[in-house]
């Protein structure tokens, strides 16, 4: 798959970009932003937390708090499979996990490849999508570790309470509030 | 070139934080000497390190370009290199300029360690503190050239006369002549400001001795090659239970060092008293004076922080409200000055740190009065309370004696704030009163926050850990008795714990868990809690083993949810939520019970028993075989606990003799060992005749008490030779009886009992170190 964008890698025009499977779409995020990818290591789901928190994971002597991709898109969380990506925010000191189906592979796209998020696009998704490149089987879209943020999601305010009417927590969330 | 452009603009940043750094330190130092140098106005030293503290402030900053700074700390080095130069004579007005201008440099390095610039004020304070060091130094000068003249004068006015109550600039009084348009122009707050706000780079960086950071290193190494091997061997290896250890007593060093990496002496905190005293004691109109006891003290770093508020607020309350008014002192016999005494150590395991004041006291009667008059507790009640569990209803929220409210404390917060901030860390706050003679404030902490001895319990299948410290007790409720166990009051469900009804808190439902079948169909425990007076039952399904867990913090969307303190990674590999017993409660609707009274004062009562034992306490040994010359009873002595560092067992021949006194080499230095009974001597003997039939060797072993014995210059560390250790106990002073022997005798167990000589003063003090080892 990657044979014939890796030898165009070399070109310096080209971005390595690390494809994503979450639900039927396809996500990339530019390897270099990407820490490490964990296998299938299931987080420790928190009681009472926000919706798009999967949970949270020991890694390198600390708590990892994991994002769940798929809530962020208003799907069920977890569904099978699933594999856990590492990022580090430097500025912030903030390092966090992002929980998605798993990844496809790395792939090599032209810089001008990106569209930008079209004007049509709902507040939710403006907010998480940053533009998609256009590969001839289909869209890509870009995600900027940056906004998927546990601390940015947050004081967004759009994956709030009202998300949880997606997940499986959903009842018994309703039956503890006050 | 972006590269090459890079490094430049991160050598400057680094650059900054090392020099925000060091003139933090360097005003800090500053902040000491200043308040010193108020009694001692001739140490020409002092002078010398606050000009120096200012003057690298000044030489860093226009290398930096902060231009701000390089003025203001310029017009303080003109002001300081004239009172070196003895042009100039300290008095009140010039420490409290010279407060003023440390109080600016630290706004400015604020500023620059927020924004990365200096930023400029609007309204031009700088000028105007400017303007007044300067005139100041001017006002000195002339003073020194013609003493006779009008300055002079107001001079004079200014200094001695308003010592007792100016230097707080907000509250100088009106009288103190025509400067009042410029110190007006100060920011009134500026003293309060500077000292809420810590400095927060310092809070984030740490001075470690390179020596430990070796060490360290050298852990790391060892712990490097010891993985390299375990990767390379199997579980059935031979040699595998050795690496285990191995890596065993590499992680076990590695955490002590790391650990003790952390630990940071207390005095760091106890430095930004002085002038808080010396403040607070001005606008009270006291007179105080601050002691130090202990300040060698280690204390974790994120404890250090944790305790600084509440340690703030307790001196605060013991010069508002402790020490009395100059005239009711003099009046009552005392000297006019009142002191503070702020004393550190280690207790068992715990950092206990002392604020003392011989002030008034606290009445016990005036306690009680106000509690039943706020109605925390009813006159019947209040009958029956001792003198202790009565000061303790000082912490209750909402309780405050003072007859006025100040604007320095008396708000009715406080020593529950103080209370609830000590617990928070896992410590605890007691208070001692004699009314007439002062009030000892006493916070134990424990020595670090990182790893707690915590209960792991399951609820719907997960695991989550509770503290040790919140945890009262455990109840099982076996299956058929689960349905009655459980009664309800309208909504709240209730268990008959004993005499009285516990609230009962699901930890599922509370956490809206899955569970699988109805809680009340099958068997579950109860945890009975405490913390921040609630008292509530936490329904678990099962419990775990207790389990030493470390303490990892969570981010911050998840510590908003309040439950949760903390997580931690279990023996077994998996993650566990540490639960916040407090929050818990307090989401679950538990309030508070100490308007109960017997709640709030059951546990203190026990704490001061355990107390009063380790204060008291004795270690009662055997000297020797024979009746020893000045053991009264067949040898068996007694030795104060507190003198007792530890108890070694040591092998007969580790112990070495030179010029035919007993020595052993103990932790890197001599200790002469003190033999009354002759018990070495008889364990020769022993050994002698046990190797020749026998061929164990090392096998005699003498039990050393490794002790402190006071002396005039302090205490000197003795090894004493004892037959055996019999027992520890609680154990009282008899009154010396000088016509019948030189000896100090207790009463220990109820037998009389011989105090080792050179340590009787030490009984009753509190221990210097922790008790290791009972042998």
């Amino acid at each position: 798959m990657r044979s014939t964008e890796v030898k165009e890698a070399d070109t310096g025009d080209a971005l390595p970009i690390c494809s994503l499977r979450v639900g039927t779409g396809l996500y990339g995020i530019e390897t270099r932003q990407i820490r490490e990818v964990l296998g299938t290591t299931a987080p420790r789901r928190v009681p009472l937390a926000p919706q798009y928190i999967a949970g949270v994971l020991p890694y390198r002597g600390e708590v990892l708090t994991t994002v769940c991709f798929r809530a962020l898109l208003g799907l069920e969380c977890w569904a099978g499979s699933h594999c856990v990506l590492v990022f580090d925010d430097e500025e912030n000191e903030e390092r966090f996990g992002l929980m998605v189906d798993g990844v496809a592979g790395v792939i090599a796209v032209q810089r001008n490849a990106l569209e930008a998020n079209p004007g049509g696009l709902d507040a939710r998704s403006q907010e998480l999508f940053d533009g998609a490149y256009k590969l001839p089987s289909g869209l890509m879209v870009r995600l900027d570790p940056q906004r998927l943020r546990p601390s940015r999601l947050a004081e967004s305010g759009l994956f709030g309470s009202e998300s949880a009417s997606h997940g499986r927590l959903k009842q018994e969330r309703q039956g503890e509030k006050k | 070139m972006v590269v090459r452009q890079r490094p430049d603009k991160e050598e400057v940043e680094d650059l900054t934080k090392e020099f925000l750094a060091e003139s933090q330190e360097g005003l800090e130092r500053m902040e000491i000497c200043l308040t010193q140098l108020e009694k001692k106005p001739d140490d020409e030293e002092l002078v010398a390190e606050i000009f120096r503290a200012v003057h690298t402030i000044k030489g860093t900053t226009g290398f930096l370009g902060f231009g701000r700074l390089e003025k203001l700390a310029h017009a303080g080095e003109s002001l300081l290199g004239a009172l070196r130069d003895r042009r100039l004579a300290v008095s009140t007005e010039l420490i409290s300029g010279l407060l003023e201008l440390m109080d600016g440099l630290r706004g400015i390095l604020q500023t620059i360690e927020a924004t990365g610039t200096e930023g400029e004020r609007t309204s031009d304070n700088d000028s105007a503190l400017i303007a007044r060091l300067m005139e100041l130094r001017d006002r000195g000068s002339a003073a020194k050239a013609a003493p006779a003249s009008q300055n002079r004068a107001s001079f004079d006015k200014l200094g001695p006369g308003a010592s007792s109550s100016s230097g707080h600039v907000a509250q100088r009084p009106p009288q103190s002549s025509g400067h009042d348009a410029v110190l007006s122009a100060l920011p009134a707050a500026a003293p309060g400001v500077a000292m809420a706000a810590a400095p927060s780079m310092q809070d984030k960086t740490l001075r470690i001795d390179v020596d430990v950071l070796n060490r360290m290193m050298n852990l790391v190494g060892d712990l490097v090659l010891t993985r390299n091997q375990i990767l390379r061997s199997t579980p059935g290896a031979e040699n595998f239970p050795e690496l285990a250890r191995r890596l065993d007593s590499v992680t076990a060093e590695l955490r002590e060092s790391v650990m003790l990496a952390r630990m940071q002496p207390v005095g760091y905190l106890f430095r930004k008293f002085p002038r808080l005293v010396r403040d607070l004691a001005a606008t009270c109109g006291r007179q105080v004076r601050i002691e130090f006891e202990g300040q060698e003290t280690g204390l974790d770093k994120s404890l250090l922080e944790a305790v600084r508020d509440p340690l703030t607020h307790a001196v605060r309350n013991a010069v508002d409200h402790g020490i009395e008014p100059p005239q009711e002192r003099i009046e009552t016999g005392k000297p006019v000055e009142g002191v503070v005494r702020m004393r550190a150590y280690h207790q068992s395991g715990s950092v206990v740190i002392e604020v003392i004041d011989d002030g008034a006291g606290i009445s016990t009667g005036r306690v009680l009065a106000k509690a039943i008059e706020h109605g925390l507790v009813t006159p019947e009640q209040a009958e029956a309370m001792t003198q202790r569990e009565a000061l303790q209803l000082i912490f209750v929220s909402g309780f405050s004696t003072a007859k006025q409210v100040t604007n320095v404390s008396g708000r009715g917060v406080g020593l529950d704030v103080v209370r609830t901030n000590v617990e928070k860390v896992g410590g605890s706050v007691e208070l001692e009163s004699q009314l007439g003679s002062g009030t000892t404030l006493r916070m134990r902490v424990p020595l670090t926050l990182a790893i707690v001895p915590a209960l792991v319990v399951r609820s719907a299948g997960e695991s989550f850990a509770l503290p040790q410290n919140s945890l009262v007790e455990l109840v099982y409720v076996p299956r058929h008795e689960a349905q009655q166990a459980v009664e309800r009051m309208g909504t709240t469900e209730l268990y008959r714990l004993r005499e009285s009804l516990l609230p009962l808190v699901w930890l599922d439902r509370l956490l809206g868990l899955e569970h699988s079948a109805d809680a009340e169909t099958h068997d579950f425990y109860i945890a009975v809690v405490e913390s921040e007076g609630r008292r509530f039952g936490l329904v678990v399904d099962d419990l775990k083993a207790p389990e030493e867990i470390v303490v990892k913090p969570l981010s911050a969307e998840l510590r908003e949810i309040g439950v949760f303190s903390g997580a931690t990674v279990l023996g077994n590999g998996t993650l566990a939520l540490i639960l916040d017993v407090a929050a818990t409660g307090a989401r679950a609707g538990v309030r508070p019970v100490a308007e109960d009274g017997t709640v709030v004062n059951a546990k203190p009562a026990v704490d001061e028993t355990a107390r009063i034992d380790l204060e008291n306490s004795m270690v009662i040994y055997e000297t020797g075989e024979h009746k020893s010359s000045q053991g009264g009873d067949g040898g068996r002595m007694a030795m104060p606990l507190s003198a007792v560092e530890r108890i070694e067992s040591v092998p007969l021949s580790e112990i070495e003799y030179a010029g035919g006194r007993a020595v052993l080499q103990y932790r890197g230095e001599l200790l002469p060992l003190e033999d009354d009974g002759n018990v070495l001597r008889a364990l020769a003997e022993a050994e002698a005749t046990a190797s020749a039939g026998d061929a164990r060797k090392d096998g005699v072993t003498a039990t050393v008490l490794i002790c402190l014995r006071p002396e005039a210059n302090g205490a000197r560390r003795v090894g004493m030779v004892v037959r055996r250790v019999l027992d520890v106990s609680a154990g009282r002073l008899l009154a010396a009886d000088a016509a019948a022997s030189e000896e100090q005798l207790a009463m220990v167990k109820n037998r009389v009992t011989a105090i080792h000589r050179g340590f009787a003063q030490q009984a009753g003090l509190p221990q210097p170190s922790i008790l290791k080892e009972v042998a």
